[in-house]
């Protein structure tokens, strides 16, 4: 199985308080990886960092090429791309002003054929491409949020807490999505609160404590693994 | 019935300059939070380099206006190096950054104005340019201020369907809406800030070129339009650059009907007191929702 990414000795924080200090991963290609990890373990710090949006040091590895630290830019079109917690779509712009603007790096025709593919996967914002997307419920926000991900070209798909603030109903079609988005051969890291909807959807897991990865393998092995099931699904260890 | 005609009209050609001059300002603090107070000296460069190449290569205002704003637009990117590119990376906090600007363009405000002092002199200055006559609806108006007026139009339209309808200008909206949107779907906002603050500059140089057709120019008359330009940016609303073409033609009409009303020394009071009812009633602008 390849690596879709490779981190070594990574280390990222806020205002000189380092959370995460020589993380070392490596996430396999073309499947969903779920992040489990109590707040302030460094999960959407490790998200921020790969995307650029958090200085970093160590080594990050997409797909065999250096991805250079603190570059948002450089990130996108090495195909890193994440869909941040509280979406940032731009809500004085129509639903399609937003997905064009996801394939900001892209020639004009991919820009043309990936938003066609967006659409067609949430035929929904189709629908609405003329709305403002400040006007939109949560859950379609969600959804224009991972759509214009997607006219981006990713690779690596980072998914920070995508249902957040979401009905029950919404987050299974949210998590149903991305599925459906990893079947189209995109790899995806997810860190989501609902660990239990995360770890039934995900093929595989890494668990993080204080910056540092405590446990990794099969999602479904974790999910039955005893320190998981304790510390995140309240049961017993 | 005239007279209210040559009012709304006087207004209209007046506004339109203080609309030029508001969009290149709220460019700069809708997207960078740049509060360039310096921004009417730019006005003056503009209005004293046109008065100089009428003067001295006698090259009509409208034929000097494209290299006028390649200029300017360069000496916005050169500004926007050596004073606001160190300034933003050193402040990452909003709050600061918009007070440390304020400060550096005060310091920038007093450079330009007495380097222009110094090459051009105190004297008021001016040249003759389409000074006729021509008649709208029985009331006559100089074709330099009617022409000034179509042109303040045409660049402040072409700059809104550049923003609109093109996908550099989205992803300059897409900057002032989110940030941290901007930059998840990859806009360099490293390479686009500089531009855009040129884009302000040669704004402001091109209202300049356009008042130096119109009035006499001296160093000191950039102040009193940065401080009509913040007036606008309240008006149209912080970020809104359609605001802004609106707001400026607006105050531009109201002012001309409240010195008609009143008296003409009483501009700058009508101004302020527009500013402070919209401010009041209206904190995000009047037009927008």
């Amino acid at each position: 199985m390849s690596a879709a990414l490779r981190i070594t000795g990574l280390s990222a924080g806020y205002s000189g308080f380092r959370i995460l200090d020589g993380l070392d991963l490596d996430l396999a290609a073309g499947r969903i990886t779920a992040i489990v990890g109590s707040n302030g373990a460094g999960k959407s710090t490790l998200l921020r960092s790969l995307a650029g949006l958090l200085p970093r040091g160590g080594q990050a590895m997409v797909d065999g090429r250096v991805l250079p630290p603190g570059s948002a830019t450089a990130a996108v079109r090495a195909g890193l791309i994440l869909v941040a917690e509280g979406r940032h779509l731009f809500p004085r712009m129509t639903v399609l002003e937003n997905l064009q603007l996801g394939g900001w790096l892209l020639a004009r025709p991919e820009r043309a054929a990936r938003l066609e593919r967006a659409l067609a996967l949430f035929p929904r914002l189709g629908e609405r491409r003329n709305q403002l997307a400040g006007s939109m419920s949560g859950g379609e926000q969600q959804m224009v949020a991972l759509a214009r991900a997607l006219v981006g070209r990713p690779r690596l798909l980072m998914l920070d807490e995508p249902s957040l603030g979401l009905a029950p109903r919404l987050v299974d079609e949210v998590m149903t999505l991305v599925r459906r988005i990893r079947d189209e051969d995109v790899t995806v890291l997810l860190v989501e609160q609902n660990v239990a909807k995360a770890l039934a959807i995900a093929d595989d897991a890494l668990v993080l404590e204080r910056g540092r990865l405590v446990a990794s393998g099969p999602a479904a092995e974790l999910l039955r693994s005893s320190l998981v099931r304790a510390a995140y699904l309240g049961g017993r260890r | 019935m005239r007279l209210w005609i040559e009012l709304v009209v006087s207004g209209l050609i007046t506004g339109g300059i203080y609309a030029l001059v508001a969009m290149g300002l709220n460019l700069q603090y809708g997207l960078m939070r740049i509060l360039n107070v310096s921004h009417g000296e730019f006005l003056m460069l503009g209005a004293y380099l046109t008065y100089w190449a009428y003067l001295v290569m006698h090259l009509s205002p409208f034929v000097f206006l494209p290299p006028l704003l390649v200029g300017l637009f360069v000496v916005g990117l050169v500004v926007h190096r050596l004073c606001f590119r160190r300034l933003a990376e050193t402040t990452p906090e909003v709050e600061a950054f918009e007070a440390r600007s304020l400060l550096v363009g005060f310091g920038l405000m007093f450079v330009v104005q007495n380097v222009a002092l110094l090459v051009w002199g105190a004297d008021l200055r001016g040249y003759q340019y389409l000074a006729g006559t021509v008649s709208i609806a029985g009331v006559g108006f100089t074709a330099n201020r009617l022409v000034a007026f179509a042109a303040a139009l045409v660049l402040g339209l072409g700059l809104i369907a550049v923003l609109r309808a093109t996908l550099l200008g989205r992803a300059v909206r897409a900057m002032m809406q989110s940030p941290t949107g901007a930059l998840l779907v990859g806009i360099d906002v490293r390479r686009l800030h500089p531009a855009v603050f040129g884009v302000g500059l040669a704004l402001a140089g091109a209202a300049g070129a356009l008042l130096s057709m119109v009035f006499e120019i001296s160093p000191s008359m950039g102040e009193p339009y940065t401080v009509t330009a913040l007036i606008v940016i309240a008006l149209g609303g912080f970020g809104s650059v359609t605001g802004s073409l609106l707001g400026g033609l607006l105050l531009g009409v109201v002012e001309a009907i409240g010195m008609h009303l009143t008296s003409p020394s009483l501009k700058m009071v009508l101004s302020y007191g527009v500013f402070m009812l919209v401010l009041i009633t209206r904190p995000n602008g009047l037009f927008v929702r």
